[in-house]
């Protein structure tokens, strides 16, 4: 890179882009490992912890900075914990004071594992404690949740709850802001704020006002103690035992990268605990929407874990077999391709259209109203695949299909609720005699299937959508919860069009095929961040 | 009691005090018979705002909120013709405990300081400019916004002041009676309607500062010195002081001290004679405290060789800061002296960084402990450890203000610390650890 300047870290020359937060320079190109605590690399900078303090050489020769506020320039000299017993002493200080207040509790606490004041410690403070107890710790919180402990202390702020998603322990906050900067300057809705000065200072909304934002539950991620808890999470599962497989949100378009977060098949069952944001600069920052964060819940109910053919329960088996023998006497074929499958799935579907020949005709597009983006993490189009229709060459013609309902005595639709989306123009497929629907939930599609087929759930299959952005990004698979049995929607289609694709990447190469756009890649390619596909060929100039 | 005009056969300074002893010297009519905005006019507009910087910089005039940073190098900080409005913002917060010179002036001369305004305004190229005085301070308010309204009466501001084609309109903001906010960027947070909180510099005000604007902050005594420097020049300005700390200062007085009160007396006057100018110690000087509750305190032998200068109690490793003096004698306890003060720095604490947060609270608690004589072995340097924990580790220097008097008490008044441990029959007694109970922290 043309732009990288040489900074002097612990006396070793360093390149590092100019004009960066020193601390991401110590951190991803020095490779120094810097604690933060109101840091955060996608809200303003408010320089107030203290904990990332270094030494830099002035005007007045070495003395203390924060890391987080300088910025990389040209000769800037810088000693850390790594050379400079004054930073280790003064990260040791300011650790000390953190704890002077904070109950020391973590066994109890729910953001023990995660908890960077934790971590920190254990990195940066290991200091016996010099308190006593006849000093004490302070009061922190507001008056309405004082109370007397059974020693006598004078405790509060415990279990406020804030709003519908959140609730508050005021005595674990450490003041830090960020849940405040991130409803300033991220959710634009100030309903957080500091009250009160010195060892008083305590978190709170504004009084009888709660804190209901679409994003609120982000200020439980970026709480860097156990202060702000989700209703959703708090003290459902200790974090170390929960493994996590990288996703994204398959309920817009814009993907937001995620984390699912679950539990082993075993003493505890198999079970999503819950989704958490997962970094992407270009997508969705540090934030998840509260309604992507939730869709969890909706993993373990409802769930179609079977098939079903005239309205009753069957072994999945025998939905499929029932499903192969309606498509070979079929006369006229209506496939849906559905914007809320992968692009594997909706590979697969045109795989079948092909081992079908004339008789099949691919439908796409959805019937959901299109909203605005709400520049955070949400795109507005609930249809999260949409851009991975257009790449696989399907219309968007669902409006058509209604028209010509009469034509076809055979409805399949993938991972598509027509029913749900519009149920007055989906009245009019009614008029379709078989109706075959491959879907993870029980919902109003296949409530009106003559044969409904389980299919594995987005959380479920690996595979691929292409976001608003023209970015391809991978779905992670983790434990399939209703039926382990179930298969992922290609599977079935693959095996409707009497193909064995042996896996995902079978699927994927299928779909590659039909857009050169796609060339090149694989879910290794593509990786944690998404890859921005190449732009579409422009087709040469007639007479050129 | 009115202020004396000569000391020892020469005569005082009268660059601030011209209308302490004026009866009715607030109102234009009297303040003019006394030559109040004499220079606005020629005297002023007549000079480019360039040659009135060099003025100032040449007088050596000195920052008088505390820091006694160059006043003309502060202004010459703020850019010019960036196209967007420079801000002017007297700092009248006075809230260093100790501190009772402002006050004065605004309730006396506060003509002097619009004066003093519109002149500073002209340098700097300033429409617009705010007095963000402390929200106690209720008859100053009341003074200073019966002054603007008489200024504009006059003529002397708004539109075209006194026929020039220069404009100023000045607003009085009243403050909540923050400490911190007399902390420039705390004030300009407050002043914008924040929280009163120092920001993180750079940027600093004279680039981006109030309305993210270039905005030069100056102490109400010191942009009072202006109107008198541009009179009689630069030259007359250092017939006083010394040669880095020229002209002259008022001190407030307070304490053991004959005559306590607000004294203009040439800087470097050597501190025994200006106890002398202020009726003398009552009793025997047993240490003071030399320029607001932050300064470092002296002991009796460092306050017989200081000198009220800049470079004088520097060299003390004290500080001159707003010229708040307090003299206390033998009969006074350091321990319980100390005690307020943490207890003033843990309670004016703003709350932003951890080290001040936490640590001049928890400083405080253990200090309460010592005074309450429950005091252990090690308290005394624990603080003094916490002090050098939370100096100059902060955003702003108001955590180093309570490690200084910390560090200088403990260190110079060492025996009467470990007076109080010595009443604790258990001061030797090892830490007992915290017992958690089930069930406590849930």
């Amino acid at each position: 890179m043309a732009d990288l300047i040489t900074i002097a870290v612990d006396g070793r020359d360093v390149q590092v882009p100019a004009r960066i937060p020193l601390i991401e320079a110590l951190r991803h190109w020095a490779k120094v490992e810097t604690p933060a605590f109101c840091y955060h690399e996608d809200l303003k900078v408010a320089g107030n912890c203290r904990i990332c303090l270094i030494e830099f050489e002035g005007p007045r020769g070495w003395q203390l900075g924060i890391s987080c506020h300088m910025q990389t320039a040209p000769n800037l000299k810088v000693r850390t914990q790594v050379s400079s017993p004054g930073v280790v002493k003064a990260r040791k200080g300011v650790m000390e004071f953190l704890l002077v207040n904070h109950p020391l509790d973590c066994p109890v606490c729910d953001k023990a594992g995660e908890c960077t004041l934790q971590d920190n410690y254990m990195s940066q403070g290991r200091h016996e404690s010099r308190l006593r107890d006849e000093v004490g710790k302070v009061y922190k919180g507001g008056a309405d949740h004082r109370f007397t402990d059974t020693k006598g202390g004078d405790r509060g702020g415990k279990r406020i709850d804030l709003g519908p998603s959140i609730i508050l322990d005021q005595e674990r906050c450490i003041v830090c802001t960020r849940c405040v900067r991130f409803m300033r300057d991220v959710a634009g809705s100030e309903q957080l704020g500091v009250v009160g000065r010195g060892d008083h200072a305590y978190l709170t909304t504004f009084p009888g006002q709660p804190l209901d934002h679409a994003y609120d539950l982000c200020t439980t991620d970026v709480c860097p103690v156990g202060a702000l808890t989700g209703k959703h999470f708090r003290f459902q599962q200790r974090v170390w035992n929960l493994k996590t497989v990288e996703s994204i949100d398959p309920s817009d378009a814009l993907g937001a990268n995620l984390t699912i977060e679950y539990s082993f098949p075993g003493a505890q069952g198999a079970r999503v605990w819950r989704l958490m944001p997962r970094r992407n600069p270009e997508v969705n920052k540090s934030w998840l929407a509260n309604r992507s964060r939730l869709l969890y819940q909706q993993l373990a109910s409802n769930r179609l874990g079977d098939g079903k053919v005239a309205g009753a329960d069957v072994p999945l088996d025998d939905a499929v077999a029932a499903a192969a023998k309606a498509l070979a006497g079929a006369r006229r074929i209506a496939l849906v391709a559905s914007g809320h499958a992968t692009l594997e799935d909706n590979a697969a579907l045109l795989a079948l259209k092909d081992a079908l020949g004339e008789r099949a005709e691919v439908f796409g597009g959805s019937w959901l109203a299109v909203g605005k983006p709400d520049g955070i993490a949400l795109s507005g189009d609930p249809v999260a695949n949409r851009a991975g229709l257009r790449l696989l060459g399907i219309p968007d013609n669902l409006d058509l299909l209604a028209q010509r309902a009469g034509e076809f005595d055979l409805l399949l639709s993938v991972q598509h609720d027509l029913w749900a989306a519009d149920p007055a123009k989906a009245a009019a497929l009614a008029a379709i005699p078989a109706r075959l629907v491959l879907a993870s939930w029980q919902d109003a599609t296949v409530a009106q299937a003559t044969i409904a087929i389980g299919v594995r759930c987005w959380a479920e299959a690996r595979g691929t959508m292409v976001n608003c952005q023209e970015r391809i990004q991978v779905l992670g698979a983790c434990p399939v919860l209703p039926n382990p049995a179930l298969e992922p929607a290609w599977q079935v289609l693959a095996r409707l069009a009497g193909l064995s694709w042996s896996g995902e990447a079978e699927a994927f190469k299928a779909a590659q095929a039909r857009s050169p756009r796609l060339a090149g890649l694989s879910y290794r390619a593509i990786g944690p961040q998404g890859r921005v596909l190449a732009p579409a060929a422009v087709p040469a100039a007639v007479g050129a | 009691m009115p202020h004396p005009t000569h000391w020892k056969g020469k005569e005082l300074p009268n660059v601030l005090r011209r209308l302490f002893d004026v009866p009715g010297g607030h109102r234009l009519a009297v303040a003019r018979q006394h030559g109040a905005y004499s220079t606005i006019g020629a005297t002023l507009f007549d000079k480019s705002p360039f040659e009135l910087i060099e003025l100032v910089k040449d007088s050596g005039l000195r920052g008088r909120g505390g820091a006694g940073f160059p006043t003309g190098m502060k202004w010459s900080f703020v850019p010019r013709g960036t196209g967007k409005p420079v801000y002017l913002v007297i700092n009248a917060d006075e809230g260093e405990p100790g501190t009772f010179k402002d006050r004065l002036l605004m309730a006396r001369d506060p003509h002097l300081l619009i004066e003093g305004m519109i002149c500073t305004g002209w340098a700097l190229g300033v429409r617009t400019a705010y007095i963000y005085v402390r929200g106690e301070m209720l008859p100053q308010i009341q003074a200073l916004n019966h002054a603007i309204r008489e200024a504009y009466d006059a003529g002397l501001l708004g539109e075209n002041i006194a026929g020039s084609r220069y404009s100023l309109d000045i607003y009085v903001h009243r403050g909540a009676g923050a400490y911190i906010c007399g902390e420039e960027t705390a004030l300009i947070n407050s002043l914008e309607g924040y929280k009163g909180q120092p920001r993180l510099k750079p940027p600093f005000p004279a680039v981006s500062g109030a309305f993210a604007n270039p905005t030069c902050v100056n102490n109400v005594e010191t942009i009072m010195a202006v109107p008198w420097i541009l009179t009689h020049g630069a030259k007359a300005y250092r017939r006083w002081g010394t040669d880095k700390s020229p002209g002259s200062k008022l001190f407030s007085i307070a304490g053991d001290i004959g005559r306590p009160g607000v004294y203009e007396i040439p800087l470097g006057m050597p501190m025994p004679e200006f106890f002398e100018l202020a009726g003398g110690v009552v009793g025997e000087l047993q240490g003071c405290i030399p320029g607001g509750s932050s300064a470092p305190v002296l002991n009796a032998e460092e306050c017989a060789k200081a000198a009220m200068d800049y470079e004088s109690l520097a060299g003390l490793k004290s500080m001159l800061g707003s010229g708040a003096v307090m003299p206390f004698n033998a009969t006074r306890d350091p321990v319980a002296i100390l005690r307020t003060l943490t207890r003033f720095y843990a309670h004016e604490s703003c709350g932003q960084c951890t080290p001040c947060r936490e640590g001049t609270g928890y400083a405080h608690r253990v200090l309460d402990q010592v005074a309450e004589g429950k005091g252990r072995d090690g308290d005394i340097d624990h603080v003094r450890d916490l002090a050098d924990q939370f100096e100059w580790t902060t955003i702003c220097p108001l955590a180093t203000a309570d490690a200084w008097p910390i560090k200088s008490f403990t260190g110079k008044f060492r025996p009467a610390f470990d007076a109080y441990l010595a009443k604790n029959p258990d001061r030797a007694k090892p830490r007992e650890l915290t017992q958690l109970e089930p069930g406590a922290f849930m």
